[in-house]
C-alpha cells in the first residue's frame, strides 16, 4: 500500500456548483517528492487541502472517495495527529503566524506546546529547527517584524519542528522576492535529504524541474499528466494549459527545429550537457 | 442538547477567531470617529456585526472583551459591560428572527435596540454615576436637569437621542459588512446565509 | 528601592487581585466618604513603590476627572433640595447633592484607583497566565492575546488606509457631513481585510495543532511564593477589622 494514497476522489466545497476536482487517484510512496501544477483554477489549493485532511472537515462540502495515509483512513485520525502527520504550508506569510507570541522561538514552539509535548523535549526540538532551517539569528525577533520571507521560513521552521512524516507546501513562494524564494527551496532541499514525503504545489516551472521527482498535471479539477518529471515537463501540452514549461525544455525544441538530434531536457544542468556535446560536435546534425 | 451545549456550539474555531477581529473592529470605528470629530461613539460595530452572524453569545462575548480591554485604561468601562453584551445578543436576535431584511425592518431594529439600551443604561447612569458619565449625553442631562425635569427622566431622555443616531449608524454599517462579504465566507457562519447575495456563482477561483 | 519595587509587582496575579477586591470592598464596608478617596492616595503610594507613579496618575486623572465633575455638577447644582452649602453668584450648591455626590464619587474613586493599580503592576499576559493556571480555557487565552496584539496593528492599518484615501480625495475635514462620508471608504476596506484573513488564520492554527484537545505544555509558567501567602493573611486581616470598624459604627448609633 503506498504511503499517501487517494482513492477515487471527487470534492465540493459548500458554495460550489459543480465538482472541483474528480475522478482523483494518487499513489505516492514514502520519501517522494511530487510538484501538483495547473493553471488557475484546476484544483491545486482544493487537492492539498483534501491531503492535508481540511477537506472535508474543516470546509465541510461534499465528499467522495477515501483518503488513506500510512495505512489508516485519514477520518480516522484525531486533529492532533493530523497535524503531526501532516505538515501545511501556504501562500500567504502574513496569516502564518500564530499572533499570540513574541519571538520566533515560542513561535517556533507553539505546535509542541499544543501537542502537550515534554518541556524538554520542545525546547531541543526548538533548538535544532532553528539550526537545521537556519534562522537562529531570528529567534528573539518579534514574527510581526519580520518580513515575508522571514515569515515564510518561520512558518515552516514551525511546521517542521512537529516533525510530519508528510509535507503539504502551496505556493510558498508566490509572494516572495528571489532571494527568499531561494531560501525557502533550501529548506524544501533539506527536507527532500531527510526523507521527508513532500507535495509541493508551484508555478515556477524550473525550481519544479530541479527539486520535484514526480508530477501531477491538474486541469478542470482532474488530472491530465502523471509522471516523472523529466518525462512530463518537457510535454508541449503544458503550454496549451497555460502552466508553462522550463525554458531549458524550450531552449531544446528550438535546437531540434534547427535539426540538432537531442533529448529534450528539463534542467541547467541537463541543458549545458546537451550544448557542450554539440559545441565538441558530438551531436549529429 | 443541552443549553451550555447549544451556547459551546456557536463558538466554532472560525467564529472564535472573528472575536479578536471584531474587538480590534470595535476600536478602530472608535478613533476614527474621533479622528474625524464626529459625534458619535461608533464602537460598537464590530460586536454587532459579529452578532448578526454568528449569534447572540459570540456577539456577547464580544462585547464582553471589548469593555474588559477597555477598562484596563479606564475602569468606569466595566460598569458597561452589561450593555456591551446587550449590543451583541440584540443583534445576535436580530438575525436570529430574520429581521434584518429591508429597510423598514432594520429601522424597526434600530429603534428596539435604542430603547433597549435606553432603558438598560439608565440605572447604571444614574445609580453608579448620579447621572453623569463624563460624555456628551451627560451635557444633554444637564441641559434637560436645568429646564426643570427629574433626573431619570433627563437621563433617560438624552441617552435616547445619543443612542439613536450612534447605534442605529452602527447597525446600519454592520449590516451593510455583512452584506459585502463573500458567500463563501458567510457560509461558515450560523447566521450568515440570510447576508448573502441571492443568485451568485460561486467563482472557482475564489477556492481553488 | 530595586526590591521595593519588586515586591508588589512579583506577587502572583491572582493575590494581587484579591487584594484589588478586598480595597473595594473596604471602601464600600468602611462607613463614609473620606476613607473612599483616601484610597486614591493608597494606591498612589503602592504605586510609587512599584514604579509606577506617572501612569498610575495619568490614567488616573483621565479616567476621573470629567467624570466627578460632572457628578458634582449634576448632584449638587442641578438637583435642588431645601438646604444650600453655598452661593456662588446666582449658583446654588444644594446641601443633599453635595454630600451624595462626595459619597458616591468617592466609590467611584476608590473602585478606579484600585483596577488601574492592579493594571499598573501586573501584566494582562502574567494576569491570563494565571487564570490558565486556574483553568481558563486556552482559546479563550488565545482570544484574548490575539486581540491585544490585533488591536494596535488594525489602528495602524487604519491609518494607513486612512492616509491612501486622503491622497485619493477623500474629504475629512469641512462639515459633518463630508467628515461622515469619510468614514466608510476607511473602515469598510480594513474589516473586509481583516475578516478575510481571519479563514487562512484558521487553518495556520489547525495546522499547529490547536484543536488537537490536549493538555497544553507552557514553557514560561509563574509561580506563587512565600510572599503570597504572607499577603493573602494580610488582605484577610484587613477586610475583618474593615468589618469590625462598621459594626461598631452601627453599634455605635
Amino acid at each position: 500500500m503506498a504511503f499517501l494514497e487517494l482513492k477515487n476522489i471527487n470534492y465540493k466545497y459548500p458554495t460550489s456548483e459543480d465538482w472541483v476536482v474528480r475522478n482523483i487517484d494518487i499513489k505516492i510512496e514514502k520519501g517522494e517528492f511530487w510538484a501538483i501544477v495547473g493553471k488557475n483554477g484546476s484544483g491545486k489549493t482544493t487537492l492539498c487541502n483534501i491531503m492535508r485532511g481540511f477537506a472535508p472537515s474543516f470546509f465541510k462540502g461534499t465528499f467522495e472517495g477515501e483518503v488513506i495515509v500510512d495505512n489508516k483512513n485519514l477520518n480516522d485520525y484525531s486533529e492532533g495527529e493530523k497535524a503531526t502527520k501532516i505538515g501545511f504550508v501556504f501562500q500567504n506569510p502574513f496569516v502564518q503566524i500564530s499572533g499570540v507570541k513574541e519571538t520566533v522561538y515560542d513561535e517556533i514552539a507553539f505546535g509542541l506546546e499544543n501537542l502537550g509535548l515534554e518541556e524538554q523535549y520542545i525546547r531541543n526540538k526548538v533548538e535544532e529547527t532553528l539550526k537545521l532551517i537556519d534562522i537562529d539569528y531570528l529567534r528573539n525577533k518579534n514574527p510581526f517584524e519580520l518580513s515575508g520571507g522571514q515569515r515564510q521560513r518561520v512558518a515552516l521552521a514551525s511546521i517542521i519542528a512537529m516533525d510530519p512524516d508528510i509535507l503539504v507546501i502551496d505556493e510558498p513562494t508566490s509572494q516572495l522576492d528571489p532571494d527568499g524564494t531561494e531560501k525557502v527551496f533550501e529548506i524544501i532541499e533539506t527536507m527532500k535529504n531527510k526523507g521527508k514525503t513532500i507535495i509541493l504545489v508551484e508555478h515556477k516551472i524550473e525550481l519544479i524541474a530541479e527539486y520535484a521527482d514526480n508530477i501531477i498535471v491538474l486541469d478542470e479539477g482532474e488530472i491530465i499528466l502523471r509522471g516523472e518529471t523529466k518525462d512530463i515537463l518537457k510535454n508541449k501540452v503544458l503550454l496549451e494549459k497555460e502552466i508553462g514549461i522550463p525554458q531549458y525544455s524550450i531552449l531544446g525544441y528550438e535546437l531540434r527545429e534547427r535539426g540538432f538530434n537531442i533529448d529534450i531536457p528539463t534542467t541547467e544542468e541537463q541543458s549545458i550537457n546537451i550544448i557542450s556535446n554539440i559545441m565538441q560536435k558530438k551531436v549529429i546534425v | 442538547m443541552s443549553f451550555i451545549t447549544k451556547v459551546k456550539n456557536d463558538f466554532t474555531l472560525i467564529s472564535v477567531l472573528l472575536i479578536p477581529v471584531a474587538v480590534a473592529i470595535n476600536f478602530v470605528g472608535f478613533q476614527l470617529a474621533q479622528a474625524l470629530k464626529l459625534p458619535m461613539y461608533l464602537d460598537s460595530i464590530g460586536t454587532m456585526l459579529v452578532g448578526l452572524i454568528a449569534g447572540p453569545w459570540v456577539g456577547a462575548a464580544t462585547g464582553l472583551l471589548t469593555n474588559l480591554i477597555n477598562g484596563i485604561f479606564n475602569p468606569v468601562y466595566f460598569a458597561f459591560i452589561p450593555i456591551a453584551i446587550l449590543i451583541g445578543v440584540l443583534a445576535g436576535l436580530f438575525s436570529k428572527h430574520k429581521m434584518m431584511l429591508g429597510p423598514i425592518k432594520i429601522g424597526i431594529c434600530v429603534v428596539l435596540m435604542t430603547l433597549i439600551l435606553t432603558v438598560a443604561q439608565a440605572p447604571i447612569i444614574v445609580y453608579v454615576f448620579g447621572g453623569a458619565t463624563g460624555t456628551g449625553s451627560a451635557a444633554i442631562t444637564a441641559a434637560f436637569l436645568a429646564s426643570g425635569k427629574q433626573i431619570w427622566e433627563s437621563v433617560f431622555s438624552s441617552t435616547i437621542i445619543a443612542e439613536l443616531s450612534d447605534k442605529g449608524i452602527s447597525l446600519v454599517t454592520a449590516f451593510f459588512i455583512a452584506k459585502s462579504m463573500s458567500s463563501r465566507y458567510l457560509s461558515k457562519f450560523k447566521y450568515g446565509e440570510q447576508y448573502m447575495k441571492k443568485n451568485k456563482k460561486t467563482n472557482i477561483d475564489d477556492i481553488v | 528601592m530595586s526590591k521595593r519595587i519588586d515586591l508588589v509587582n512579583n506577587l502572583y496575579p491572582t493575590t494581587k487581585f484579591i487584594g484589588v477586591i478586598v480595597i473595594i470592598l473596604s471602601a464600600f464596608i468602611v462607613p463614609g466618604w473620606k476613607y473612599s478617596y483616601s484610597i486614591f492616595f493608597v494606591c498612589a503610594l503602592i504605586a510609587l513603590g512599584s514604579g509606577k507613579l506617572k501612569s498610575y496618575l495619568i490614567i488616573t486623572v483621565n479616567s476621573l476627572l470629567v467624570l466627578i465633575l460632572l457628578i458634582f455638577l449634576m448632584q449638587s447644582i442641578l438637583i435642588p433640595s431645601k438646604e444650600i452649602l453655598y452661593k456662588i453668584g446666582f449658583i446654588n450648591v444644594y446641601k443633599d447633592g453635595f454630600y451624595q455626590a462626595l459619597n458616591l464619587s468617592s466609590k467611584l474613586v476608590a473602585f478606579t484607583s484600585a483596577f488601574i493599580l492592579f493594571f499598573r503592576v501586573t501584566t494582562v499576559k502574567d494576569f491570563i497566565l494565571s487564570l490558565e493556571n486556574m483553568g481558563l480555557h486556552p482559546k479563550v487565552t488565545y482570544v484574548i492575546m490575539s486581540t491585544l496584539q490585533l488591536i494596535p496593528e488594525m489602528k495602524k492599518e487604519a491609518g494607513v488606509i486612512s492616509d491612501a484615501q486622503k491622497t485619493r480625495g477623500v474629504e475629512t475635514e469641512g462639515n459633518i457631513f463630508v467628515r461622515a462620508k469619510a468614514f466608510v471608504p476607511v473602515l469598510i476596506p480594513l474589516v473586509l481585510s481583516s475578516i478575510a484573513k481571519t479563514e487562512e488564520r484558521a487553518i495556520t492554527l489547525e495546522s499547529r495543532a490547536f484543536s488537537s484537545g490536549a493538555k497544553k505544555t507552557r514553557l514560561y509558567n509563574i509561580k506563587k511564593t512565600r510572599n503570597d501567602t504572607i499577603a493573602i493573611i494580610i488582605l484577610v486581616v484587613f477586610l475583618i477589622l474593615c468589618i469590625g470598624w462598621r459594626v461598631l459604627t452601627i453599634w455605635h448609633f
